[in-house]
């Protein structure tokens, strides 16, 4: 479904992801995992639009989104959720929703059946649907920022750390949440550090380091490989 | 640091060949293109001093040079003229009369004090906030200028400034300048300005108080600018505020970035060009003006060619001519770079 | 009691037409961080179309729709000759060309219009006067009263109630995220300087009805008003804009009232200085506007 082929991304002279390659398969959740530095989130950006690639392709169903706008890949059926959860905080919650389905604001029913469907999920963001967004705390901004992705009603889901910095109990929820939307048949790439949750709910899952992939299989060949720590640790 | 030498050398060697050069050709008109052309090197360079080093925008650079020119021009004035040329001046005042050199300098001391008061707390203030209030600076100066009839006369021309300030003179100005521009951005509150124009955090973890860096810049600035102002004004001998409002100001700011606002070879290349473009244009709206006789005045029309021309540096050119490095640096990496090749 | 009333009318007309400058100012400072050095020009745009269009016979409301509509078109050309080419290089960049830009139109009105004040038409209501609980007030006044108002609530219907609007409000804390809402940048910027030209156009009209003439150079005060009611009300905040205004026009009155011929002269001076101090105390400006965030 998403195909990423040695994909390169730059900063002036700096090199921050270096001509690298991965998959994900329809329904899948893979994890990309990596540390601090590793290029996970300039992958993420460079992907949603946000970054323009050095180099490589980026393909989405067999189309070529390497060089497209934002607006266009959301349009094509990418959603992302930045690590920075950027809500905006001025405007209501509701607003912030309506926001997330932009594309599809010709198809006010279609729009208001999901937005049903979002607050069974999160039932929190139905309770403050008026409150403006800025007022929310940390897991329920995140829980926004999902909800608002889901609105343009996306193929695939990218997520950049949706655990950080939140309390264990809400991380907790939210990888309950990951793993409904992967019941529902969403197909979706989940950047994280903290790599125990993440293998818990992944099928698949690639290690970066210093911009490269160091590793790839499946969750479990991951996890039991012994020196995954060595790749955090930059040993 | 041996390149700061060959640019200081060059640039000063080009200010020589326009004052000699215009001197040979003889002809007065040229004589005045050409000195006005070393006062606006004077005030292009100053500007650069400050935006330059500090990569923010300044507006109030020409409120600077008026209060410079006003100054020596209180100084100057010889005391039977003053009740003439400013009736409202302060009685003490009247008595004042010195040297046009010393007036120079007390002009370009009133400019810094003034400058050193009022911007402190400005300095600290970066994007929209700064730009906001150097125009509002810029609008205070003209204002007070417009309306402190004791010591401007006004809206008023004020007249009868002896003519001290001719070719010569200018050019050693010019060059004394270029110099001083060169050796503050390689002093250390220059190198630690433009390091922290790149990047304020990391310049603010090497201990440099960025604010304070930027006040010396912008003091030193209206200094020189003073000091353009009073040899302006010698030069002129009258004129009333309007000369110190936002058409020099768009026209300094033009020439300084087509040259290229980061280096001091960029704000005289840019002054030059932009005067030989401005008094070209000048001089063909003077022909049809002459031509089409009662079909009204053609105005304007050098301003239009500037912005444009202004509008497609930064589009295609955002750095100017010379974007990064001086003159004396171009012609030394050139000359390592034949010798190292086979 | 006529003078209460009076001071009254002058206050809300004069913050009236304050709070529209400033807001069409803030509406492309606020979603792009541009200083629009060129806004006072499509005042002036807006005045030009009314005396070219003096002599068509047309009845003066066709006059006026076409000079907002030019003031929007050159609102938009704003965008396409000074923001958009240099949009992603710096933000001096940008400044500039917007600096640049407004020299070009004024020296394009000088050389092909005059240097001359030109004569705008106007309604004979614009000069007529009405006594209002004793106090003798220009109708006008209440025109631009009653147009502020309808124009302000307008703007706020815009904003608050339209996708468009609440986009525009989103872009103007991150617009790249709105981007990845699918919110298309283009759309947005051209929206901005549209309705930046809008307001303009309208306010020329309201303030040119004032003097009756225009000049080359009649956008400066209205963008230094629009600049300094901004400053007041905060630099990015719609309704700060629209508070500053009033708040700037209350002083300005005030002012007005009290200050003696000789002092009065340096008016400008004392509003600017208080624009300096407010902006040293709270770089943001009095209102702090939404939560701050990148340029695109």
């Amino acid at each position: 479904m998403l195909d990423v082929r040695d994909l390169s991304v730059s900063y002036g002279t700096i090199r921050a992801v270096r001509g690298i390659s991965f998959t994900v398969g329809k329904g899948e959740l893979v994890s990309l995992l990596g540390a601090n530095g590793a290029g996970k989130s300039s992958t993420i950006k460079c992907i949603a639009g946000a970054l323009k690639a050095s180099g490589g392709t980026i393909t989405l169903d067999g189309r070529d989104i390497t060089a497209a706008s934002p607006e266009q890949v959301v349009r094509a059926g990418l959603a992302t959720v930045p690590e920075t959860r950027d809500v905006f905080p001025d405007l209501t919650v509701s607003e912030n929703l309506m926001l997330g389905a932009y594309i599809h604001r010709r198809d006010p029913a279609g729009n208001r059946e999901n937005l049903d469907r979002l607050h069974t999920l999160f039932p929190r963001l139905a309770e403050r649907a008026h409150q403006p967004a800025g007022t929310l705390s940390g897991g329920e901004q995140q829980m926004l920022v999902i909800a608002r992705a889901l609105m343009s009603r996306p193929g695939v889901l990218l997520l950049d750390e949706p655990s950080l910095g939140l309390a264990p109990a809400i991380v907790e929820r939210i990888f309950e949440m990951i793993e409904t939307l992967k019941k529902s048949g969403l197909t979706i790439l989940l950047v994280e550090q903290n790599v125990n949750q993440a293998l818990a709910v992944a099928d698949r899952a690639y290690v970066m380091r210093l911009g490269a992939i160091v590793a790839a299989g499946t969750a479990d060949e991951i996890r039991s490989t012994s020196d995954l720590s060595a790749h955090y640790l930059g040993g | 640091m041996k390149h700061s030498y060959l640019t200081a050398l060059l640039l000063i060697a080009v200010i020589a060949l326009i004052a000699v050069g215009s001197q040979l050709l003889g002809i007065r008109l040229y004589d005045r293109i050409a000195t006005n052309l070393l006062i606006s090197v004077v005030l292009v360079v100053g500007l650069q001093t400050f935006m330059g080093n500090s990569g923010l925008l300044s507006f109030s650079h020409i409120g600077f040079m008026g209060l410079g020119a006003y100054t020596s021009a209180v100084l100057t004035i010889p005391a039977q003229m003053k009740g003439m040329a400013l009736p409202d001046l302060y009685a003490f005042m009247t008595v004042v009369e010195v040297s046009p050199l010393v007036a120079m300098v007390a002009a370009g001391l009133v400019a810094a004090v003034v400058a050193a008061v009022v911007s402190y707390p400005l300095m600290r203030l970066s994007d929209a906030a700064a730009v906001i209030t150097s125009f509002a600076l810029l609008v205070v100066l003209y204002t007070v200028m417009n309306n402190w009839s004791a010591f401007t006369n006004g809206p008023r021309t004020l007249f009868g400034l002896p003519k001290t300030t001719d070719m010569p003179i200018a050019a050693i100005v010019a060059a004394v300048v270029v110099v001083v521009a060169l050796l503050f951005k390689e002093s250390r509150t220059g190198k630690l300005l433009r390091a922290s124009r790149e990047d304020e955090v990391a310049a603010a973890a090497l201990g440099a108080n960025i604010p304070r860096l930027r006040w010396r810049a912008f003091i030193l600035a209206a200094f020189i600018a003073g000091v353009g102002g009073a040899l302006w004004g010698h030069f002129i001998t009258s004129f009333a505020p309007k000369a110190f409002y936002l058409k020099e100001t768009f026209l300094i700011i033009t020439m300084l970035v087509i040259g290229g606002a980061n280096t001091v070879t960029g704000a005289v290349a840019g002054t030059i060009l932009v005067t030989f473009a401005y008094e070209g244009l000048r001089g063909t709206e003077g022909a049809l003006n002459a031509t089409s006789f009662g079909a009204g005045q053609v105005v304007g029309l050098t301003e239009i060619v500037l912005a444009l021309a202004m509008i497609a540096v930064m589009i295609l050119k955002p750095g100017g001519i010379f974007p990064n490095r001086e003159i004396g640096h171009i012609l030394i990496r050139a000359r390592r770079k034949k010798e190292t090749a086979p | 009691m006529a003078f209460t009333i009076q001071f009254v009318i002058d206050v809300l007309s004069l913050g009236g037409a304050y709070a529209l400058m400033a807001l069409g100012l803030v509406i492309i400072y606020g979603i792009l961080r541009l200083v629009n050095f060129a806004y006072g020009e499509l005042i002036m745009v807006a005045g030009y179309t009314m005396f070219l269009a003096s002599g068509s016979g047309l009845p003066w409301i066709v006059m006026a729709v076409l000079a907002v509509a030019m003031a929007i078109l050159f609102g938009i050309l704003t965008d396409y000759i000074a923001f958009r080419p240099v949009r992603a290089k710096s933000v001096t960049a940008v400044l500039i060309t917007s600096f640049a830009f407004s020299n070009l139109l004024q020296n394009a009105a000088l050389l092909f219009i005059s240097p001359r004040p030109r004569n705008v038409p106007l309604p004979a209501v614009f000069s007529q006067t009405v006594s209002i609980g004793g106090a003798i007030t220009p109708v006008r006044n209440l025109i631009t009263i009653a147009a502020s108002i309808v124009l302000l609530a307008a703007v706020a219907f815009l904003m608050r109630r339209t996708t468009l609007g609440i986009a525009m409000r989103a872009a103007a804390t991150n617009f790249t995220m709105a981007r990845m809402l699918g919110v298309p940048a283009n759309l947005i910027i051209s929206s901005a300087f549209a309705l930046s030209g809008f307001l303009a156009g309208v306010v020329g009209i309201l303030w040119i009805g004032r003097i009756g003439t225009v000049v080359p150079g009649i956008g400066l005060e209205p963008l230094l008003v629009a600049f300094i009611a901004t400053v007041i009300g905060g630099m990015r905040s719609l309704p700060g804009a629209v508070v500053g205004g009033f708040l700037l026009a209350l002083i300005d009155t005030t002012l007005n009232y009290t200050l003696s011929q000789d002092l009065l002269k340096f008016r400008d001076a004392f509003t600017f200085s208080l624009v300096i101090l407010i902006l040293l105390w709270r770089p943001e400006g009095l209102i702090k506007g939404p939560a701050s965030g990148q340029r695109t």
